[in-house]
């Protein structure tokens, strides 16, 4: 269980999260929707450390884990694919495998992501930074399973990407939320999402406007009423 | 060919520790953001920590050794790293003044304890020579050579392979996916830390037998180091330790050349500089990024209104027209504070209003100096006229090096101008340009107005015309552009040309107004000479002005009477580049940018009290399926809500 609890957090001199609470139960799959410029990065910017939040607490597990850096976050389970690509251009792929594993064997590392992504296999030695866009996403990707998280939080990781890639990457997600693992998920293509999920928030303007099951959320009137364009899938 | 062999492996041998410096310094400024101008500092210290335990205390070498490359080095890295995380988030003009705050607290002290005197260094590897090539080599310079070599090397191969070394290259791609990925980036910071200072350090009691024990010239050290990283575009470290032995053969060859010829033969120690140059001309504005940069800090908002701030100035110039009735015999050191007055007003344009920083500014003033002998003495001109033209000829001279630097981040300003007044000390000052082989040249003061009582008065009408100019350019349209400048980097964006075009224009104003202060320097000693201003003077000038910054725009004023009188009624120092004192302004700007990034970060922190938006945003109480849930009206959903155009549409 991860709580954020009535967290405001911003950038230099502009709150962007005001008084926002979250909740990621155990083994579930939580969506956080949302407009351009509504919080989402931001929260989850938070949720791993990256931010520290000017009021509000976090909890991880029922244990207090406000204000800690990130990477002892990453310790305690939380993995965070960060928006655009989560991945050391300049390193090559079986590096960037090796510094995911936090210290874990590298070769074991190398095997996990290749059995998740097998197409990585044949890029080991390759720089990370010449990889195609959705290959830099596996293996940003690959972060969730090379170590064994309880909590992956997804920052739009199928942005800008093949309609092939993008189903091969919501495969993997699903594949993860089976495994047991809680992921709180942003994403553009939203009623994907929300077929995967078991709850969904809503965020506008650095506020939640709706938490709750998505089958509560009315896909059409959600895009219409909060986004501006049809849904059309 | 022949002739040059040795040289060639001289060159090869004293620029192989060069690489290894040169390497300790763009891995600490790749791993952290921060280019750090004590890199060479470092070096001295070790170098003045082995003759401390081996001459002083009388220790057999091997514990010297022990003391100065294993002991010395972690003690620095800490406080290096320390000082790294305190000024995340500074602007780039603190981050530069912080590691010369530290530069000049090393360099400082080891001058203060030991003396400006260089001392021979205790010789500790066997000087026998052995033949390589045809050409007799020490067994010594070999061994030196050899030890860079080989650190060089190892720290290649530990670097490409090791994971600590994958960290290190990670954390400058990306620190925050590293510490997403678990790893501090801050501990792996302190090792690049630890391995910079330990090749400082081994470089220094390398260098120190060859260079001999003298606390500038190794701490010019840094000065080779960074030619060398230039070479490597302060990015590849393969090519750093190349750009090393480049510098290292250049400068052989040069002392080949001008052998016997006393004016050049300042032109070895510069070759550094001249390597520095032709990369910052050549290497595009894509390829050298600094990668510490950030955006300025708009000026502060003056601390008195303008009415009280008028009284004020009012009041401190009636004060200035009393002095001479108060101070008796001091009379010469408030005329001196009087032109200090004036070169830290030229400074703080630069600093203060501009963001830029300039660490050849002593070398302007004694252009300033030299060339109003030459017009005052040597063509005859009317005293005024010689110093305004004094003035004059500092402009070119500044925007030689301010050019091709101003169009790069304020880092790679701040080592042009650094390296640029080490040319000028080095290689101009003792030519017939500027003060000749004698180094001394008369200055002459105007005519009826040569007594110390009058030329007073003429220095304060020069001083108060000074602040009101810079005043006046603060206010003026280019004060404007600047402000604009600090506060949106996008207007930086689109201005393009304009801002370097502003940059060079206060760059120019502040090199005239320093050029004017050298005329008056010299007028006021009745002789012109380089000797008070050397690149070291450059830095403290920097280092006490910034101390002085919460005067805001009487700082200048202030820092004139910090560095030039209070020595004079404290320990009897000359002025304030002497003895202890810039020790204690190395501490004090050291405080000072620690305590700016703080209170800028401080800033960008958020307070929970910030005016929230009156959306009817509902909390949750409680998460899962019987979660209190609302659903917002959609009256209350502005329209203004946009999408990303991919948004929806890629859900085909
Ligand atoms: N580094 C930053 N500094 C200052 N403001 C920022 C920064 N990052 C984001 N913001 C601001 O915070 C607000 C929320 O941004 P955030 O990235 O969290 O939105 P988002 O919901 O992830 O949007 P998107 O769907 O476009 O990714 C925006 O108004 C943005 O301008
Ligand atoms: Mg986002």
């Amino acid at each position: 269980m991860f709580e954020l609890d009535s967290i405001t957090a911003g950038y230099s001199g502009s709150v962007v999260l005001r008084d926002v609470s979250l909740w990621v139960p155990p083994r579930s799959v939580v969506a956080l929707l949302g407009a351009n410029g509504a919080g989402k990065t931001t929260l989850l910017r938070v949720a791993s450390g990256l931010l520290k939040p000017s009021a509000g607490r976090m909890r991880l597990d029922g244990v207090d884990v406000t204000g800690k850096p990130p990477h002892v976050l990453a310790r305690h389970g939380v993995c965070h694919v960060p928006e655009g690509r989560g991945v050391f251009p300049h390193l090559t792929v079986r590096d960037n495998l090796t510094i995911q594993a936090t210290g874990g064997s590298a070769a074991e590392a190398v095997e996990r992501a290749v059995s998740a992504f097998p197409i990585l296999g044949e890029k080991l030695n390759q720089q990370a930074g010449a990889l195609s866009g959705g290959q830099q996403q596996m293996l940003a990707l690959a972060h969730a399973y090379v170590i064994d998280p309880s909590h992956v939080l997804l920052d739009e990781v199928s942005m800008g990407l093949a309609p092939v890639v993008v189903d091969e990457i919501f495969e993997s997600l699903a594949k993860l939320a089976a495994s047991g693992c809680a992921l709180l998920l942003v994403e553009q293509y939203i009623s994907r999402a929300l077929e995967l999920a078991d709850y969904a928030y809503l965020i506008t303007r650095g506020g939640i406007e709706f938490a709750g099951e998505p089958g509560e959320l009315d896909g059409d009137q959600l895009t219409a009423k909060y986004l501006g364009t049809p849904l059309r899938s | 060919m022949t002739d040059l062999l040795p040289f060639l492996v001289i060159g090869l041998t004293t620029g192989s520790v060069y690489g290894l410096a040169a390497m300790g310094l763009v891995l600490t400024y790749k791993t952290s953001g921060i280019f750090n101008f004590a890199h060479g500092a470092i070096a001295a210290l070790a170098a003045y920590a082995f003759y401390e335990v081996k001459v002083v205390r009388g220790l057999p070498w091997p514990v010297a050794l022990l003391v100065a490359v294993v002991v010395l080095p972690p003690l620095v890295a800490m406080l290096m790293e320390r000082v790294t995380r305190a000024l995340a988030g500074a602007t780039t003009t603190m981050k530069i003044v912080a590691t010369i705050g530290i530069q000049l607290i090393i360099t400082g002290a080891l001058l203060a304890h030991y003396g400006a005197a260089g001392l021979t260094f205790p010789a500790f590897l066997p000087a026998d020579t052995i033949e390589l090539f045809g050409v007799y080599v020490g067994i010594d310079q070999l061994v030196s050579a050899c030890v860079a070599a080989l650190g060089a090397l190892g720290f290649f191969v530990f670097f490409t392979f090791s994971p600590l070394g994958v960290r290190m290259r990670a954390v400058v791609d990306d620190p925050d996916l590293l510490s997403l990925a678990g790893t501090s980036p801050f501990a792996v910071r302190s090792w690049a830390w630890l391995i910079g200072s330990h090749f400082a350090a081994i470089s220094g009691v390398l260098l120190a037998p060859l260079i001999g024990l003298d606390a500038l010239l190794l701490t010019l050290l840094v000065v080779q180091a960074y030619g060398a990283a230039a070479v490597g575009l302060f990015a590849s470290l393969p090519m750093t330790y190349a750009g090393g032995l480049l510098i290292g053969v250049l400068a052989a060859l040069a002392t080949n050349v001008v052998s016997g010829s006393v004016v050049l033969s300042g032109l070895p120690p510069a070759m550094p500089f001249l390597v520095l140059f032709a990369v910052l001309l050549l290497a595009g504005k894509r390829r050298l990024v600094d990668i510490g940069a950030t955006r300025p800090t708009p000026p502060q908002p003056p601390l008195l209104g303008p009415r009280t701030a008028r009284i004020v100035a009012l009041v401190v110039i009636g004060i200035g027209i009393a002095v001479p009735f108060l101070v008796g015999a001091k009379l010469p050191v408030y005329a001196n504070a009087l032109v200090f007055v004036l070169i830290f007003s030229s400074l703080q344009l630069l600093v203060r209003t501009s963001g830029q920083v300039s660490l050849a500014h002593a070398g302007l003033v004694a252009v300033g100096a030299a060339t109003f002998s030459h017009l005052a003495v040597g063509a005859g001109l009317p005293w005024l006229v010689a110093v305004l033209l004094a003035g004059a000829v500092a402009v070119p001279v500044g925007a030689l090096v301010a050019i091709p630097a101003i169009r790069l981040s304020g880092l790679f300003l701040a080592l042009a101008t650094f390296g640029f007044g080490l040319l000028l000390e080095n290689v101009v000052y003792r030519t017939g340009l500027l003060f000749g082989a004698s180094g001394s040249l008369p200055a002459p003061r105007p005519d009826g107005l040569g007594g110390d009582l009058p030329f007073y008065y003429v220095l304060l009408g020069f001083a108060v015309a000074g602040v009101l100019l810079v005043a006046a350019v603060g206010r003026s349209r280019l004060g404007r552009l600047l402000r604009a400048m600090a506060d949106s980097p996008t207007s930086l964006a689109t201005l393009g040309l304009g801002v370097n075009v502003t940059r060079v224009t206060v760059f120019g104003i502040s090199a005239f107004l320093a050029g004017v202060a050298g005329a008056l320097y010299a007028s006021q000693g009745h002789s012109a000479t380089g000797t008070p201003f050397t690149s070291f003077t450059s830095l403290t000038w920097l280092t006490v002005l910034v101390l002085c910054g919460a005067a805001r725009s009487a700082a200048p004023l202030a820092a004139a009477i910090v560095f030039a009188v209070l020595p004079a009624y404290g320990g009897g120092e000359a002025d304030g580049s002497s003895g202890w004192m810039p020790v204690l302004f190395g501490v004090g700007a050291l405080l000072v940018a620690l305590h700016e990034s703080s209170a800028r970060r401080g800033r960008s922190h958020v307070s929970a009290e910030w005016p929230t938006g009156s959306r009817a945003a509902e909390r949750i109480g409680s998460p899962g399926r019987a979660a209190a849930r609302e659903r917002v009206a959609h009256r209350d959903v502005d329209s203004a809500v946009r999408v990303r155009v991919g948004a929806a549409g890629g859900a085909r």
